[in-house]
């Protein structure tokens, strides 16, 4: 999965630095790197995961390939193509294939539209269908993501949590697309309502062959969910593998200690867990050598000035730690 | 005087606790005889679907519940042997925030940005031990020192945004324990913390709890945070209590069908799980509740008797369950 290169979506050396002004330093420009060099593959059919501290880059990274930041480099492939090269029908057909389902749903749909013009609108905008036509397209994905026809004519407040999730994936699907960004998609939901959602985009990927970039805190829902993981830290992957080698033989210090520090699920798992010390450094002022070694319990020799380089010690498994040789 | 089992001694005990809300679309039985006990130095999780009335319950034991539309209408809530359900409001704002207090656990929304650390940490200390001048500043430094801010007296001045999230964390923290709490309610919303940044939030209050024996209560959704933290468990479904025990005989033994379907639709970190069970339908509103149990709609084991609300029956250990098939 992870050599292959039939990717519905790929980024390489993905970047966004934000410019910021501090008054205080008067005129220099500063820049906050948000996105820093990120790359990876999303196979069809498949669901890769970002994870990574608050502030890492997750959102940002979706926001790029949604297009709704202007990358500062790298580039983003569709279905092999850079998306920077394409005119207006291509573009088009680029952002019906990307859809993307956000984490609250109360805030993401317009309380002042009826379910059926929030999943209905890609369809007008995008479409020629009849207005039957959109009609009964819309009948047919509130169906698909467990709600009733009649339900179409409702407002956002009359629906749970729950079932505004499963407006917002019906909305997502309008267009048929490939790739579905998911960011905290279960977060702000109920633990029984999180089962619902997380088996419905399952059963819903297995039946369209989507492909989804998950980004979630939570360790066990990515576990659950994804075929293949990116690790983030400070704007930058340290550390990429599938799901089950990732979980069961992670290889970055950091990767290590963000997996100690998850809950376990039975009272008896005790974890080891490995404390970081120190602070999460600014994405404005970000260390020299290994961005994680202020913090990393291994750090020896090189990290504090010279940049880790990725390698790849089992294949498909890349880290980007001195421990592991390369540099 | 710790118990037969080296517990220790029973601090607060909540007995048949009611607290209604009179809306427009009937009464909402937010909390409906509840009862529990927490010991000196334990920790209880109270979980249950949103909307169950876990935060109506602490905002009862804080004398806090909005009124109107709500009301406490019934039960007794005994803090270390006296009820607070029947102190004055002057009483009750004695212990608030002091014998009995609440920590949030996002530290972006539990600061307020416009006071300083000093004033924030003080404040409690202000109004609840009559501290002023420099024996104020120095009980602030000290509460500082004691959740390890680096530099506390240096640091006392600055504004919230002048400190990391991991560092305001530990502020609320020391504001939640400034006055030696009995008991610390941490409400959790459902959030998408940090597993590093929250790991660090539970540690911070297991020290606390080691250092001062405080008893804690856990309010969450987070089966995670109850495995890692919690030594007893109450699960709440629409208003009550249907199941209580141990956590390992929560985890071990489920003995009521809400808390077993509860834990089977969590996914687990350790292993991949394919399916997740997902429990069927809705918690039913609270102003409607179908009269005998109210799980039984969405229950896989309902059966005819479960048209009657069953009693609570005390199983071994201490567990207990509201639910007929424990009936024998
Ligand atoms: N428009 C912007 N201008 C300046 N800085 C920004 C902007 N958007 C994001 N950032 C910064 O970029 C960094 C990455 O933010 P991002 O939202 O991508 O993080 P994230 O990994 O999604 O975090 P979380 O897990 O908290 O959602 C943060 O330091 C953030 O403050
Ligand atoms: N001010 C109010 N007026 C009317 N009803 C209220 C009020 N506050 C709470 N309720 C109702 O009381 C019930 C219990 O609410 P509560 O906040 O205790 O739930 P919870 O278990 O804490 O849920 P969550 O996990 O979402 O925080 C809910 O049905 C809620 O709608
Ligand atoms: S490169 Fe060094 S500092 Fe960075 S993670 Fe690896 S061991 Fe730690
Ligand atoms: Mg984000
Ligand atoms: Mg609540």
């Amino acid at each position: 999965m992870s050599t292959s290169n039939g990717a519905v979506l790929s980024v390489e050396g993905l970047k966004k630095h934000f410019p910021v002004s501090r008054s205080l330093l008067g005129r220099t420009r500063q820049y906050l790197k948000a996105v820093d060099g990120v790359s990876f593959e999303i196979e069809p059919g498949m669901t890769y995961g970002l994870v990574g501290e608050s502030g890492c880059g997750k959102t940002t990274t979706a926001k790029l390939i949604l297009l709704l930041e202007e990358p500062t480099g790298g580039r983003i492939l569709f279905g092999g193509e850079p998306v920077s090269g394409l005119k207006s029908d291509g573009l088009r057909e680029y952002k019906a294939s990307v859809q993307a389902v956000f984490q609250d749903p109360w805030a993401s749909l317009n309380p002042r539209m009826r379910v059926r013009n929030i999943i209905g609108e890609p369809l007008e905008i995008n479409t020629s269908l009849t207005k039957g036509e959109v009609r009964s397209r819309v009948a047919g994905l509130l169906e698909e993501v467990g709600l009733a026809p009649y339900q179409a004519d409702l407002f956002p407040h009359e629906f749970s949590g729950g079932q505004r999730q499963r407006i917002g994936v019906a909305r997502a699907l309008a267009l048929n697309p490939k790739l579905v960004i998911l960011d905290e998609p279960v977060s702000a939901l109920d633990v029984s309502i999180r089962a619902q959602i997380m088996n419905l985009l399952k059963d819903l990927q297995a039946e369209h062959n989507l492909s989804y970039l998950l980004i979630a805190h939570h360790l066990a829902t990515v576990r659950h969910m994804c075929d293949r993981v990116g690790v983030m830290y400070l704007g930058r992957i340290v550390e990429e593998a599938d799901t089950e080698e990732l979980y069961e033989n992670p290889l970055h210090p950091y990767t290590r200690a963000l997996m100690s520090a998850a809950l376990p699920s039975h009272p008896d798992i005790q974890r080891d867990e490995i404390i970081l010390t120190g602070e999460v450094p600014s994405p404005l002022d970000t260390p020299p050598g290994c961005h994680f070694h202020p913090r990393c319990p291994a750090r020896f020799d090189p990290c504090d000035s010279v940049e880790p380089v990725k390698t790849e010690p089992s294949s498909g498994h890349r880290v980007v730690c001195h421990l592991y040789g390369g540099a | 005087m710790p118990d037969a089992n080296g517990r220790g001694d029973v601090v607060l005990d909540v007995e048949d606790l009611r607290a209604y809300f009179f809306t427009r679309w009937g009464v909402v039985k937010a909390v409906d005889g509840v009862s529990f006990q927490l010991r000196r130095g334990e920790t209880l999780g109270i979980v249950g679907e949103s909307g169950s009335g876990k935060s109506v319950t602490s905002l009862s034991m804080m004398r806090l519940v909005p009124s109107p539309p709500g009301q406490i209408v019934g039960g007794r809530v005994m803090l270390d042997g006296e009820d607070v359900l029947r102190y004055s409001e002057g009483q009750m704002e004695k212990i608030r925030g002091a014998k009995i207090a609440m920590v949030l656990q996002d530290p972006m929304t539990a600061l307020n940005p416009v006071f300083n650390i000093d004033s924030q940490v003080g404040e409690a200390l202000r109004i609840h031990k009559r501290l002023s001048g420099s024996a104020l500043k120095s009980q602030v430094v000290d509460m500082l020192r004691k959740v390890r801010i680096p530099a506390p007296e240096a640091r006392v001045r600055d504004y919230p945004h002048q400190f990391s999230g991991g560092m305001r964390q530990r502020v609320v923290g020391a504001i939640g324990i400034s006055c030696d709490p009995v008991v610390l309610i941490a409400d959790e919303p459902t959030t998408s913390l940090d597993a590093t940044v929250q790991a660090q939030y539970l540690r911070l209050l297991k020290d606390l709890q080691d250092e001062t024996g405080v008893a804690i209560i856990f309010i969450t959704h987070d089966f995670g945070i109850v495995a890692k933290m919690c030594d007893r468990v109450a699960v709440m479904y629409a208003g009550r209590i249907v199941e209580q025990g141990d956590v390992r005989q929560i985890f071990n033994n489920p003995s009521h069908p809400y808390t077993e379907a509860l834990i089977n639709s969590v996914p687990r970190m350790e292993e991949r799980n394919d399916r997740l069970y997902s429990i069927p339908g809705q918690p039913p509103p609270l102003w409607d509740l179908p009269g005998g149990c109210s799980f039984a709609p969405r229950c896989e084991y309902a059966h005819e008797r479960c048209v009657e609300y069953p009693p609570v029956y005390e199983l071994a250990g201490g567990q207990t369950s509201a639910c007929w098939l424990r009936s024998g």
